[in-house]
C-alpha cells in the first residue's frame, strides 16, 4: 500500500486550466486575453497562429469559414474570425481530461 | 378529373428560374411550374410529388446537375429530362446523353429559339400521355428494326432523341442506308445503335435510294451482340460502380446532408466525394486541419481529437476523423449545430459499414 501511495504521488500534477478567450490580429499577434497564466504566452502564439493558418487555408480550398470548432476529449477550442483576425475560446471539458499544457513542440 | 402535367425546374439562378416559370407558362397545355434552387430540394420534391419533366441546371454549386440526373435516372426511370445549361463544353453534352436525358438546350439556345423549345417541352409532355405506339423510348431500336425487317417493310424510319435526328432506310426488310450524327451507311447505324431513347416514324418508303449497307441485318446483329459480349466485363464493372456512387448520394441527400467526402489518411489513396465538385481542394484542407489539431491537441495535453467542425452562413461543416479515413460532411446552414455530430456520426458510420 505504501509502495501504490509512493507511485501515485510521483505522477504529474493534474492542474485543472481554466476557461477564457484572447483575441488575435490578422498577423497572429494576440491583442487581449482573459486566460489565465497558465497557458503560456507561446501557446496562445501558436494557437494564433495555427487558427489564422486554417481560416486562410479554407478560403485557398473555396471554403471559407467564419468559425472553427476543435473539439478535443479535453479541450474545446473555438475561433470566431474577426476582420482577418480571430477571437479565441478555450474550454476544457474536465479536469481528467485537460491537463496542464504539455510543452510538447517547444525549444 | 384532368389533372394538370408538371414540371420541376432546377436551377441555382433565382433569376433564370423566374424567367423559365414565366416563360414555361405559355405552354399550350398550362403545366404547373415548379422552381427549386438546389439539387437536394429537387429530390425530396421529386419523391413527394409526381413530375412530367425536369428541366435541370449542370453547373451548381453542392450537388451539381449531372449527379441529380444520375439519381433521377435511377429512382424516377419515367421522368422526362432536360438539361438547361449555359456550358458549351461538348463533354457535357455526351455526358449528359449518356445519363439517358432526353434533350440537352443551351440556355442561349433556348432564349433564340422560344417557340421551337416550347414546342419541344409541349412534346416531351405529350409524350407522357402514353399511347403513342411509335414511341420507343427504353426499348433497344433493334427491337423495332427486326420488326420491321420480319415483317418485309420497305419504309424510312426518322428517328429523334433529343437534338439528334437519324434515317434508317429499309426495304423488304433489308436494312439499305442510314444517316446519323454526321455519318453515313453502316457507321451511322452502328451510332444510332448507341442511342438510349428515341422516338421514330415510319415514313414511306423510297424504292429509288441508293443501297450503301451490303451486309445483312442478320449480320449486323450478330456483330452487334459480339461487341456487346467483348465490352460486357468493364461496362458491368462501370455500372456497378455507377449504382455505388448513386446509393451513396442518395443516401447523402436524404438525410439531409448536402456532401460528403473521404479523405483517406494516406495521400496517394483517392480522395472521394458524394455532392461537391472539387473534393482535392477540400481534402487538401482537411489534412492542414487534422494536422494542425494535432499539434495543438499535443500541446494541451488535450485527449484525442473527436471532431473539428466550422460554419459560414452557406453551410456548416464536420470533420469526423475514422478508422484511416475522415469523413468530411456538409449541411445547409439551417441545419442546427447541436444535431450535427450526431448525425454526422450516423451518416459516417452507415457509410463505413
Amino acid at each position: 500500500m505504501g509502495i501504490l501511495n509512493w507511485f501515485a504521488k510521483s505522477g504529474p500534477a493534474v492542474e485543472k486550466l481554466s476557461a477564457g478567450s484572447f483575441t488575435v490580429d490578422r498577423h497572429g499577434n494576440v491583442m487581449t486575453t482573459t486566460v489565465g497564466s497558465e497557458y503560456p504566452q507561446w501557446l496562445l502564439d501558436d494557437t494564433a497562429r495555427e487558427v489564422l493558418s486554417l481560416f486562410r487555408g479554407a478560403r485557398a480550398a473555396q471554403m471559407p469559414l467564419t468559425g472553427l470548432d476543435l473539439n478535443f476529449a479535453g479541450l474545446h477550442i473555438a475561433a470566431r474570425e474577426m476582420q482577418g483576425g480571430a477571437i479565441i475560446f478555450l474550454s476544457p471539458q474536465n479536469a481528467d481530461a485537460a491537463s496542464s499544457p504539455s510543452g510538447k513542440g517547444r525549444p | 378529373m384532368e389533372s394538370r402535367h408538371k414540371i420541376l425546374v432546377l436551377d441555382d439562378e433565382s433569376g433564370w428560374l423566374n424567367l423559365c416559370r414565366d416563360f414555361l407558362a405559355q405552354l399550350p397545355g398550362k403545366p404547373e411550374i415548379l422552381t427549386v434552387s438546389s439539387g437536394m430540394r429537387a429530390l425530396s420534391l421529386l419523391d413527394a410529388q409526381t413530375f412530367q419533366v425536369l428541366l435541370c441546371d449542370l453547373r451548381m454549386p453542392r450537388m451539381d446537375g449531372m449527379q441529380v440526373l444520375s439519381i433521377v435516372r435511377r429512382r424516377f426511370p419515367e421522368l422526362r429530362t432536360v438539361v438547361l445549361t449555359g456550358s458549351v463544353e461538348e463533354d457535357f453534352r455526351s455526358r449528359a446523353y449518356a445519363l439517358g436525358v432526353d434533350m440537352f438546350w443551351l440556355k442561349s439556345d433556348v432564349q433564340q429559339n422560344q417557340q421551337v423549345f416550347l414546342e419541344c417541352i409541349e412534346s416531351l409532355l405529350g409524350g407522357v400521355d402514353g399511347g403513342d405506339s411509335r414511341d420507343v423510348h427504353g426499348k433497344n431500336l433493334l427491337d423495332v428494326i427486326q420488326m420491321e425487317s420480319a415483317l418485309r417493310n420497305s419504309s424510312v424510319l426518322h428517328i429523334t432523341s433529343g437534338w439528334r435526328v437519324a434515317q434508317v432506310w429499309m426495304k423488304d426488310g433489308e436494312l439499305v442506308d442510314a444517316r446519323a450524327e454526321g455519318a453515313d451507311g453502316e457507321a451511322a447505324f452502328w451510332r444510332l445503335l448507341k442511342w438510349k431513347g428515341a422516338t421514330f416514324e415510319s415514313l414511306p418508303a423510297e424504292p429509288a435510294h441508293v443501297r450503301t449497307i451490303t451486309k445483312s441485318l442478320d449480320a449486323i446483329l450478330l456483330e452487334s451482340a459480339q461487341t456487346v459480349r467483348k465490352a460486357g466485363s468493364p461496362t458491368l464493372a462501370q455500372e456497378e460502380e455507377e449504382t455505388a456512387f448513386v446509393a451513396r448520394l442518395t443516401q447523402v441527400a436524404y438525410e439531409g446532408a448536402e456532401f460528403v467526402v473521404t479523405v483517406p489518411a494516406k495521400n496517394v489513396d483517392v480522395v472521394k466525394g458524394w455532392g461537391i465538385r472539387d473534393a482535392d481542394r477540400l481534402a487538401a484542407w482537411v489534412r492542414q486541419a487534422e494536422k494542425a489539431a494535432q499539434r495543438l491537441g499535443e500541446k494541451y495535453n488535450a485527449g484525442p481529437l473527436t471532431h473539428i467542425a466550422g460554419h459560414n452562413p452557406e453551410r456548416h461543416v464536420l470533420l469526423m476523423p475514422g478508422n484511416g479515413r475522415t469523413f468530411v460532411i456538409g449541411w445547409p446552414p439551417e441545419a442546427d449545430p447541436r444535431h450535427l455530430f450526431d448525425r454526422s456520426k450516423k451518416l459516417a458510420d452507415a457509410w463505413a459499414s
